[in-house]
This record gives C-alpha cells, sequence and structure tokens, in this order.
C-alpha cells in the first residue's frame, strides 16, 4: 500500500508536467495472494505486487490513452509523453466531452486491515482446515482462496483526486467424489466475516447429496436457481444488455423497451456500489461518483448504466460507471448488480415445486446467441438436484440450459428473503448480489453423460 | 537484468531449493478500436516485471514483483520461498520434475516489418477507411475495425543453468459490420469473429489479410441475416467453416488434452476432462480420417515460440492419430505420471502469473478434400459460417456452438441463408461422425487471442490450424 498523500502527490507532479489540454491519471494497485488447491492438497500458492498506471491525454478532441506497470517518476513521465504523441497522431473523436470535475464522494469503508494482512500461511492454515471437513466424508476438495488489498486513485487536470483503499476475501471450494460434486463460495471486504468451515460443510453436504447422480431427460422444467446460478445469468445478462454499448448499438434485449414490462413484477435488478456490505467503491475510473441504476423495476426496464461520453450521446448523466480508459470504447457497466430479494423462505420455495430442478452453478454460459432476446445458453455443475413432490429426491446429471432470459424470469413464482455476495468477473471492484430465485419454466436442450 | 535474475537464481539455490526459475517479461501492447469512421480507442500499454517460482521440499511458490531492483528481486525470491513453505502444510505427495535439458539459446519470431514501428495514421486510415466501406451498405448501424500487437523480450534463468531470452511480436486485426432493422441487429465479421486472426508475425500479417477487398461482401450478409429464417431444428449433415473448426478443436480436444485439467488442478473453475488416463492409446475419439496434432513449430502462427516458460524446447506432438487418442498437453511436474518427458507447454500470461499447460498449435491436420467438391458431395446439410457463441461442460464433453450465419445445402449447392444457427453435440460421437476434411488449399493457422484458464485468470494467445469440414447427422438449432 502506498497511501493516498504520496499518490495524489505523486500524480499532481505528473499533471504538471503533461503538455495536453485534458490529463487524467488512474492508478490501480494491489498486493494479492491466491491459494489453489485441489485433490486435497495445495498446488498453486502464488503472490503478486502489481499495478497499473493509465494516462488517458486530449489535444482539443484528439485522445490518447498509454499506461505503465512502473511507478517511478520517469516512466510515469514517460507514460505521459506516449499518451500525448498518441492524441497528437490521430484525427479528432467528436464524442470526446471532456474530463470530469470534482465531485463529492460518499465515504465508504472498504479497506479491511486483517484481509490486508492476511498471509500464504495463513492462507494454507484455512485450507488445511476445510480439507479436513470433506476428509472426514471421505471427499477430496479442490478450491481456490484470494485475499488481496489495493489502491485506486484516480486524478485530472480539472481538479479531481479520488482515492479510495480496498481489501477483498473470496474463496470457492468444490467436494468432489467418484460420482458427485458440491459447490459452495464466499466473497467479502473482510476475510473474518467468512464462515469457511460452515461453507465447507455446504459443499461436502451438496457432494454427499448429489451421490449416484440419476439422469433425466431435457425439457421445460420448474427451477430453483440457488445464488451462484441467479448471478452466473446476471452476469452475462450485464454483459450483453446492460451496459450503455450494447444498448446504443441495439443489441441490448432492453433496447426500445424502455418503460415496457420485459419480466416478472417480482423481479427488480438494480446497481449499487454504495453498500459497505457488498465489493464496491465510491466512483468510477473517470472519478463520477456512482449512483444507484434500476435497470428493471418490479419488472419494468428503467435503463442501462452509463459513462460521460455514452450519456451525452443519449442527453443523460453519468450514472458514474465508466470503465479503465484503455476499455472506455466498451462503454459503462455495472460492477454491482443486486437482485432484490423477495419475501420467501429457500425450504418453502422447494416445498412448492411438484417437479423441478434445484441448480447449485452454471458453467460456461454464453449469451451471444440472440441478445435481442437475451437467448443464453449453458451447463449446470456441482450439485443438480431433482425434487419430486416439494423434496429432493435425487442429484441429476448435468443438463445443458438454452433459454430467452426474459421469457425465463417472466415466469418468476418466488424469491428467496436471503442474498448472497458472488464473485464476479470484475474481481475486487464489483460483484453480485443474488437471492435465490424459483422460475415456473426454464428450458433444458441437452444432457451430459455426469 | 540477466545478471539480476542470475543473482537471484544463486541466492535461492544457497537456500537449498529443490529448484527455481526467473523469469523476466517486457511487454508492450497496442491496441486500436475503430468504429463508423471514428478512433474509439488507441492505447499502448508498457507491462514489466519478474516472476520466480520455487520448488522447495516439493512443494511449489509464485512470487512476483514489477520493483525490479536487486532488493526487491531479493525479497520476491524470498516471498516465493515462504509460500512454498507454506504450500508444504497440505502436501501429500512431493512435486517431482521430469528431466530436461538446460538450454542455453536465443530466439526471435520472425517478422518483416515491427508493427510499433509503422506511424499510427497509416494504420488508422485503414481501419477508418474499412468502417466507412462497410458504412456504405444501407442498414449497417455499427461498423467496427480492429488491430492489436504485442512485443515481448522474456529471459528465463533456472537452477539447472537455463538460460534463454526470446522476442516474439504479434499483430492481428479484423472487422465487422452490424447491421439493425428496426428490430433485430445482426452482425458479420471478417476474417474471423471477435476481432479477426492474429499470428507470430509482423504487420506484413495486416497488410496480407487484404481487409479492404471483403468490407462489401461481409456487409452485405449482415444485412441479409435482417431477413433471414432461423435456423431449424433438426438433425442434419453439417459442413463446419475452417475458423469455426478452429473453435471445435479448441473446446473438445485443446482443452481436454491439458494434462494438469485431467489431474484435476483446473477443476475449480474450467473444470476437469473427459480424457482421464486411462483412455491414452485406448479411446477412439474420433473417425479414421481425424488427425489432431499439438504443434507449436510452425513458423509464424500465433501458438508458436522457442521455448515454453519451464525452458523445454517448442515440439510437435500427436494427439488424435487416425482417430485414436495418443497424447496429452505436459508439462515437466504432469508428464512423469504418464511417464513421459515434457512436450513444451507451459505458459503464462505475464511475468505476474505461474506457468500453466495451455494450448499452443492444436491443429486438425488437412484431408483430401476441394471445398467445392464437399459441397456438391452433400445432398441436403447446412453450412455453418464463423462463430458467435460456444459453450461445453466441465468435462468437455456436451458442447454448444452458434454461428454468425449459416447456408442451406440443397443438391449440393448453397441455398438460403439462415440467422442464429446452432449446432450440439458429444465430444467422441460428434468426431466419429466426422467423414470429409478439406485439403491444405483450404488449411489455415487461425490466432485465439483470448484462451482463458487459471486463477488468477490468464488470457492465453494460442492457434489451431484446420479447414472446413464434414459431419453427420448432427442436432442443429435449439436457440428458442
Amino acid at each position: 500500500m502506498i497511501g493516498k498523500q504520496k499518490l495524489i502527490a505523486s500524480f499532481k507532479k505528473a499533471l504538471v508536467y503533461s503538455k495536453a489540454d485534458d490529463t487524467e491519471i488512474v492508478f490501480i494497485g494491489s498486493e494479492s495472494g491466491l491459494t489453489r488447491y485441489a485433490n486435497s492438497a495445495i498446488h498453486q500458492n502464488v503472490h503478486e505486487n502489481n499495478c497499473k498506471i493509465f494516462v488517458r491525454t486530449a489535444v482539443g478532441k484528439k485522445v490518447g490513452v498509454a499506461s505503465t506497470n512502473s511507478l517511478n517518476a520517469q516512466a510515469l513521465r514517460k507514460t505521459i509523453d506516449n499518451s500525448l504523441e498518441i492524441a497528437k497522431n490521430q484525427p479528432d473523436n467528436p464524442l470526446y466531452i471532456g474530463l470530469a470535475k470534482p465531485a463529492k464522494y460518499k465515504s465508504l469503508k472498504t479497506f479491511d486491515a486483517r484481509t490486508a494482512k492476511f498471509s500464504p500461511r495463513d492462507r494454507a492454515k484455512v485450507v488445511k482446515k476445510i480439507i479436513s471437513v470433506a476428509d472426514k466424508k471421505n471427499f477430496t476438495l479442490a478450491g481456490a482462496f484470494a485475499t488481496s488489498c489495493g489502491e485506486i486513485a484516480i486524478v485530472n487536470s480539472n481538479g479531481i483526486k479520488a482515492y479510495q483503499p480496498t481489501t477483498s476475501a473470496s474463496i470457492n471450494m468444490i467436494a468432489m467424489s467418484d460420482t458427485s460434486s458440491g459447490y459452495a463460495a464466499g466473497l467479502s471486504r473482510r476475510v473474518n466475516d467468512i464462515d469457511f468451515e460452515m461453507l465447507a460443510n455446504r459443499a461436502v453436504d451438496k457432494c454427499k447429496m448429489s451421490l449416484n447422480p440419476i439422469s433425466i431427460e431435457p425439457g421445460t422444467y420448474e427451477i430453483i436457481l440457488e445464488p451462484a446460478a441467479a448471478a452466473a445469468l446476471l452476469e452475462w445478462m450485464n454483459y450483453i444488455g446492460m451496459g450503455s454499448k450494447s444498448f446504443q448499438q441495439k443489441t441490448s434485449f432492453l433496447s426500445g423497451k424502455i418503460g415496457k414490462k420485459v419480466t416478472s413484477e417480482m423481479i427488480s435488478i438494480y446497481d449499487n456500489s454504495l453498500d459497505e456490505k457488498s465489493v464496491g467503491f465510491p466512483f468510477d475510473f473517470e472519478g463520477v461518483p456512482k449512483k444507484k441504476v434500476n435497470i428493471i423495476q418490479k419488472g419494468i426496464a428503467r435503463g442501462v448504466v452509463y459513462d460521460r461520453m455514452a450519456a451525452a450521446k443519449d442527453k443523460k448523466q453519468s450514472t458514474g460507471h465508466a470503465l479503465t480508459p484503455n476499455e472506455s470504447n466498451e462503454g459503462a457497466l455495472a460492477l454491482n448488480l443486486v437482485i432484490s430479494s423477495g419475501k420467501a423462505k429457500r425450504d418453502k420455495m422447494i416445498e412448492n415445486v411438484k417437479k423441478g430442478i434445484l441448480i447449485t452453478r452454471f458453467h460456461y454460459i454464453n449469451g451471444f446467441i440472440d441478445t435481442s432476446n437475451a437467448v443464453m445458453t449453458g451447463m449446470t455443475r456441482d450439485g443438480t438436484f431433482l425434487i419430486e413432490k416439494g423434496k429432493i429426491k435425487a442429484g441429476i446429471k448435468n443438463l445443458r440450459f438454452t433459454d430467452a432470459m426474459l421469457k425465463a424470469f417472466a415466469t418468476t413464482v418466488a424469491i428467496s428473503r436471503e442474498s448472497e455476495l458472488v464473485e464476479s468477473w470484475w474481481d475486487a471492484v464489483g460483484c453480485i448480489k443474488a437471492p435465490t430465485i424459483h422460475l415456473k419454466k426454464f428450458k433444458f436442450t441437452g444432457k451430459t453423460e455426469f | 537484468m540477466k545478471d539480476k535474475l542470475k543473482e537471484c537464481i544463486k541466492w535461492l539455490k544457497s537456500k537449498g531449493v529443490d529448484y527455481a526459475d526467473c523469469r523476466y517479461v517486457h511487454r508492450e501492447t497496442e491496441n486500436i478500436r475503430t468504429a463508423n469512421g471514428n478512433v474509439e480507442m488507441l492505447s499502448r500499454d508498457l507491462d514489466v516485471g519478474v516472476g520466480i517460482r520455487v520448488l522447495a521440499g516439493g512443494a511449489w511458490g509464485f512470487a512476483a514483483t514489477a520493483v525490479l531492483t536487486s532488493a526487491d528481486l531479493k525479497k520476491t525470491a524470498n516471498k516465493a520461498l515462504q509460500i512454498a513453505k507454506a504450500s508444504a502444510m497440505t502436501q501429500r505427495e512431493k512435486v517431482i520434475l521430469a528431466d530436461e535439458t538446460p538450454h542455453v539459446d536465443y530466439y526471435k519470431s520472425p517478422c518483416k516489418k515491427d508493427p510499433f514501428e509503422i506511424p499510427a495514421h497509416e494504420k488508422l486510415n485503414l481501419l477508418i477507411g474499412l468502417t466507412n466501406d462497410l458504412k456504405k451498405v444501407k442498414k449497417i448501424h455499427r461498423a467496427e475495425a480492429s488491430m492489436d500487437f504485442f512485443k515481448t523480450n522474456k529471459i528465463f534463468i533456472s537452477t539447472e543453468g537455463a538460460e534463454i531470452e526470446q522476442d516474439i511480436i504479434e499483430s492481428g486485426g479484423g472487422f465487422e459490420a452490424l447491421a439493425f432493422g428496426g428490430k433485430e441487429a445482426h452482425r458479420r465479421s471478417y476474417p474471423n469473429s471477435f476481432r479477426g486472426d492474429y499470428a507470430c508475425r509482423g504487420y506484413e500479417f495486416i497488410e496480407a489479410m487484404d481487409l479492404a477487398s471483403h468490407t462489401e461482401r461481409i456487409a452485405n450478409e449482415a444485412v441479409q441475416l435482417l431477413s433471414a429464417k432461423p435456423c431449424p431444428d433438426t438433425h442434419s449433415d453439417i459442413i463446419i467453416c475452417g475458423s469455426q473448426m478452429a473453435l471445435q478443436v479448441h473446446e473438445s480436444c485443446g482443452h481436454p488434452i491439458e494434462l494438469d485439467r485431467v489431474l484435476g488442478t483446473e477443476i475449480s473453475l474450467a473444470g476437469g476432462s473427459f480424457l482421464t488416463i486411462e483412455k491414452l492409446n485406448k479411446l477412439k475419439y474420433g473417425s479414421d480420417i481425424v488427425n489432431i496434432t499439438a504443434d507449436a513449430t510452425i513458423k509464424g502462427a500465433f501458438g508458436s515460440f522457442g521455448y515454453d516458460d519451464e525452458g523445454v524446447k517448442a515440439q510437435r506432438t500427436p494427439i488424435i492419430k487416425n482417430g485414436k487418442f495418443v497424447g496429452y498437453l505436459t508439462s515437466r511436474e504432469t508428464a512423469p505420471i504418464i511417464k513421459k518427458k515434457s512436450n513444451g507447454t507451459m505458459r503464462a500470461s505475464g511475468w505476474n502469473r505461474i506457468p500453466l499447460i495451455r494450448m499452443i498449435n492444436i491443429n486438425l491436420e488437412p484431408g483430401k478434400w476441394e471445398l467445392d467438391d464437399l459441397i456438391a458431395d452433400t445432398k441436403k446439410g447446412i453450412f455453418f459460417g464463423p462463430n458467435k457463441s460456444w459453450s461445453i461442460d466441465d468435462k468437455r464433453l456436451n458442447f454448444q456452438f452458434g454461428g454468425e450465419c449459416a447456408w442451406e445445402i440443397k443438391n449440393g449447392k448453397l441455398g438460403q441463408m439462415y440467422k442464429n444457427p446452432v449446432y450440439t453435440g458429444i465430444t467422441p460421437e460428434f468426431w466419429n461422425s466426422c467423414d470429409a476434411i478439406c485439403n491444405k488449399n483450404h488449411w489455415h493457422v487461425w490466432g485465439v487471442p483470448n484462451c482463458g484458464k487459471g486463477e488468477p485468470m490468464q488470457t492465453m494467445h494460442v492457434a489451431h490450424g484446420t479447414s472446413p469440414a464434414r459431419f453427420r447427422n448432427i442436432k442443429v438449432g435449439v436457440s428458442k
């Protein structure tokens, strides 16, 4: 950790050095460790101390981006020169609207000293403990346990000086037998908030419950999506349809549907990075304060997230969802999506299923088949169960689904009161909060051999 | 830098480690994105650091740093050593490495025109021109064109005496047209979906693609998709184009032959493999005409190099021979399990990542058919265009691929276009239904820049030499 004062002071000097009309510096630094285990032993244990500094400069409407992972003053000046040279040597970007102006950010506690100090030995001790849980049932355990601390800083020539320290801890685990597997995972800014033993028992229980799975035929079934499964669907829906780029290029399933009913009224989806219990931070990578954004509210499409450039194009305000400068051409993306919880209890939800399937998680979802209709495919994995007459009857061999997601979420029957934080593609800067969801109809189109 | 790395290795030797290597990586990257006549992004990145891998007490530790003073390197080496000791806390079996000659060598990838020396305006003019040409076709709502370049210098030093330096230049690019007809949007791309084609070559690779001569056809095909019928739900004979065959090989052969994955060490993210060890030299993976080879020695291919990140020389290994499964991708740690030496596939995506078994160039060897003859020989079927979607189960058995477009084959001729085509199958059944593969005239090594594996995630550059091939009685059209 370098610290706010040192970072901001160094970048302020760099701004003075820059000869561009506009200069923006985005710093993302981290010290991270990851312990990976399989066959009930650690096989990979890594530590990384790294940073990335992005410099975006503009000369008039000519914009250049350069980046480096070296923090020394000489490298920073060279990166500024490089960025400026790129800017000068290209045509005007008519969409460029200058840099963000200073703003106030919500104060969020996103750093935990215990997590920052968690050592490889500490992680190994946790792994040893959870392996012993699986050992007792004669199952093997595989997974990954990561802890990290980091800093995000953004300064620009308009006077923005944003800084946020962060920590995160995440673990996933798969208990395995010869015929079955069971999954559990945990995520928090604070390593002590994760109940590792409870998660290990959950993974082991799922593995035990799905021993010797039976095969069922594909078709349309009622399903119970556990949080990891619901979050995986939402992650892809976000990627193909909840950001400004897909919305503006009209490939989003929300394009042309704002104000219209798109799912059951039980479904509300919003982005909120201002929840301290989640894994967010209070500004985006342009230094714009993050706002809570309703995407789907009681089944009605409400909008998508924006960065400044995309917002200007649609005559809107940025919602504070810009990505890093090198990815700004991808438009804005929601990094802290939440599916609103409901009132149901998980056990009651299962009791209400006559014949259906409980899904722990999905594998290898792909949402590019038909993005206008949010058609996706993917496989179930690590704990798929047949429910009959309100009870889990047996583990089943994994199934492939192919279905249109808005159509599927239009059949929502119930949503659980409890939600879980689920790790997303965005590591320490985002996550998804999802409940358990009961859908009346979900189409499975194939099956596999295990 | 070499001297600093050697110092580090000397210090680790003095600590009595079983084995250690230090890997310095200096990588420059340039990404250019244009759309609708504008530059949306031109960015350059410099990424430099050292990764240190230590085997101590039979367990692995790895630490990496971007701060390259001798003191920081020693601190990082010590961190890797301490991590190895922590790893040993759960050890069940000690890691033993296959023997390997410690090479002292230099390798440089072929490059006629350094892409970083080509003026920015030359690249931008080409890309902006492509998007302007695409936009000339009515109903093209968005036209994108892009290029990516990578210049990497790597130095590898090990406690066994290996000392290898490599300079590798990579180039890639392509374009896509998005048509919008009021309700639906459809995309066509060239020469391949998801940013085109890539190779370990210089700017001459971009020039050789002759991108400008393909814009009109691709834009018109995107517009045609707006009025195309959906792909029918049926079982059909299918012919798959070369670039989609590359992804078919990637997902259903390339990943399941990674021996680390077979042994369970990728379970937590990417999953396992159906190609378990008892199937080696026994399983009939495909029909007799199916021959798949792992080959990192193809000059200029995107999965080629001089040495892998364990210092093992690039080589060619048979994987599927006349339909039979005969080989894995291996590392020094995994190869002894099948009583072999490493075939040189351990690679890391950067200095800050530990090497894993990764695909190199995994190739479906060419068959005997001309493409026109193959289509003429197919009475009723579907011809699948480039990839649009992909998914496969965590043991690599049940897969489903979607194409940007497909064409009906009727009485040996291509007919109407289909939108949102999808085909699905089970890997060995599918490859055993392969009855024709096009010849070397249609064979091309497709660069894939986004192969994901590992935790933390590592995105690797790999490639697949393929030509169009025919498969009998395949389930198609389950997209809705």
